[in-house]
């Protein structure tokens, strides 16, 4: 007799061991619903104390917090019709924690008598997760939108940069330029906030000029956030501004300097790009497209202004951006 | 007298490559609008045949503009990357012909056809 006592006693604690280690809240209830036990952790995650929940039926627990219409018709009609059920979602407000959604496996465990039943009922809460993939569905779909606009833009400027009186090799460096503008502003989109600002656009851009020379200067200015959008316009004009530097103007000669500073007034990010010491400058007579890209990004996209200027010393460009639009996260 | 159509696309280059495929298949392009305020502007002064829509500018939606042409009787259709438009744009833009983005040149021409009836 004393040794069958050991027997169960050691299964008892074995059992309730059992319970206690499993890391989802669990109880198990006797065939009336009543909590014949439940693990540590069901009363760590629901607050509520051993004294107060054994022996009660479920529906009456914690001032009827586990009075849930869905609970009841899983226990009352799913589960007499089935030994299991598995992540059975919930959704209540628990007076202690909070609104959850609970995902409820439960498990009926015939007695050996046949006379009885229990049942075994494990809570996980999918809440942070189910948070967590909304947020991943959402950024997902916003990152496939904007590949797709990407790619609208790689085909547009595919078409429109020039052939006439080139060879392929100069419109297919003219073609890959623009997409490294394209390629570096998503790197800047991608960036950490506080890293998506006009320094570091600018950096970007004189990157392949800068060979140890002086040849370009960016001059403090105060931080400016830019959206990602507003990254891949600007990336694309200074681009543009700096190849017709390389080209034609202070960028061209060892000597020549291209200088950029900007401000914030009323508003509106105010870039000024200039250029001395190239060749002399004489305003184009026909407008390249370069040059269109220029205006129509800064004016369309933007809703900004641009004058370019052809003094005889350097090339000038003044950008004006409403900060509206600059720094919005778009 | 060609056809004139409306384009709606706040990218410039989307918008520009558009225009220019479109005029090179004879229409008369007006705009293109970068704003829901240009738009509705535009469709005041210059009713157009046809309009060609952006579903996203910046973060507004177009549907003030499809709502505006649909009661005008004017005929659009949308090019957009999403596959349900009218999931984000609302009932207005229900089966309406998408050219798809980025466009392809069949589903621009079949969108174009859907909206002309030839």
């Amino acid at each position: 007799m004393e040794e069958l006592y050991r027997i169960l006693r050691t299964g008892h604690v074995q059992t309730q061991g059992i319970v206690d280690t499993i890391a989802d809240p669990m109880v198990v209830l006797d065939s009336s619903l009543c909590v014949q036990n439940a693990s540590r952790s069901f009363f760590e995650t629901f607050q509520v104390f051993r004294d107060e929940t054994i022996g009660q039926r479920l529906t009456d627990l914690g001032n009827g917090q586990w009075n849930i219409p869905e609970l009841q018709r899983l226990l009352g009609d799913v589960i007499p019709k089935s030994t299991a059920v598995i992540n059975y979602e919930v959704t209540h407000d628990f007076p202690s924690i909070g609104r959850r959604t609970m995902l409820l496996t439960a498990r009926t465990l015939f007695h050996p008598d046949g006379a009885s039943h229990s049942l075994l009922l494990v809570f996980s809460d999918a809440t942070d997760r189910m948070a967590r993939d909304r947020a991943k569905d959402m950024l997902f779909g916003e990152l496939r939108h904007r590949m797709k606009n990407l790619l609208g833009v790689v085909q547009s400027l595919a078409r429109q940069t020039p052939i006439e009186g080139r060879t392929a090799e100069e419109y297919r460096d003219s073609l890959l330029g623009r997409l490294g503008a394209l390629i570096d502003s998503e790197d800047l989109a991608f960036a950490e906030q506080g890293e998506l600002g006009v320094e570091q656009l600018l950096e970007r851009t004189f990157a392949p000029y800068a060979s140890g020379g002086a040849n370009t200067v960016i001059e403090p200015g105060p931080p400016v956030q830019l959206g990602p959008r507003t990254v891949m316009s600007l990336s694309l004009v200074l681009h543009e501004l700096t190849t017709n530097a390389a080209k034609y103007g202070a960028l061209s000669d060892p000597e020549g300097q291209v200088r950029v500073r900007w401000q914030v007034e009323d508003g509106k990010l105010h870039l000024h790009w200039a250029e001395s010491g190239g060749p002399a400058v004489s305003a184009p007579t026909a407008t390249g497209y370069g040059t269109q890209l220029i205006q129509s990004t800064v004016s369309y996209n933007l809703g900004g202004t641009v004058e370019l200027d052809y003094p005889q010393g350097g090339f000038q460009a003044e950008i004006v951006v409403p900060l509206g639009t600059a720094s919005q996260s778009e | 007298m060609p056809q004139t159509i409306l384009i709606v696309e706040d990218e410039f280059l989307i918008a520009m490559d558009l225009q220019l495929r479109l005029e090179a298949h004879g229409w008369r392009v007006v705009g293109p609008a970068a704003t829901i305020r240009d738009a509705l502007e535009l469709v005041e002064q210059e009713p157009p045949d046809v309009a060609l829509l952006d579903v996203h500018l910046g973060d507004q939606l177009i549907t003030p503009v499809a709502e505006c042409l649909k009661a005008r009787g004017i005929p659009f259709a949308v090019a957009s990357a999403f596959d349900w438009p009218e999931r984000v744009g609302g009932d207005v833009l229900a089966g309406v012909p998408n050219a798809g983005k980025p466009t392809s040149e069949r589903r621009l021409l079949s969108a174009l056809k859907q909206l002309t009836g030839e």
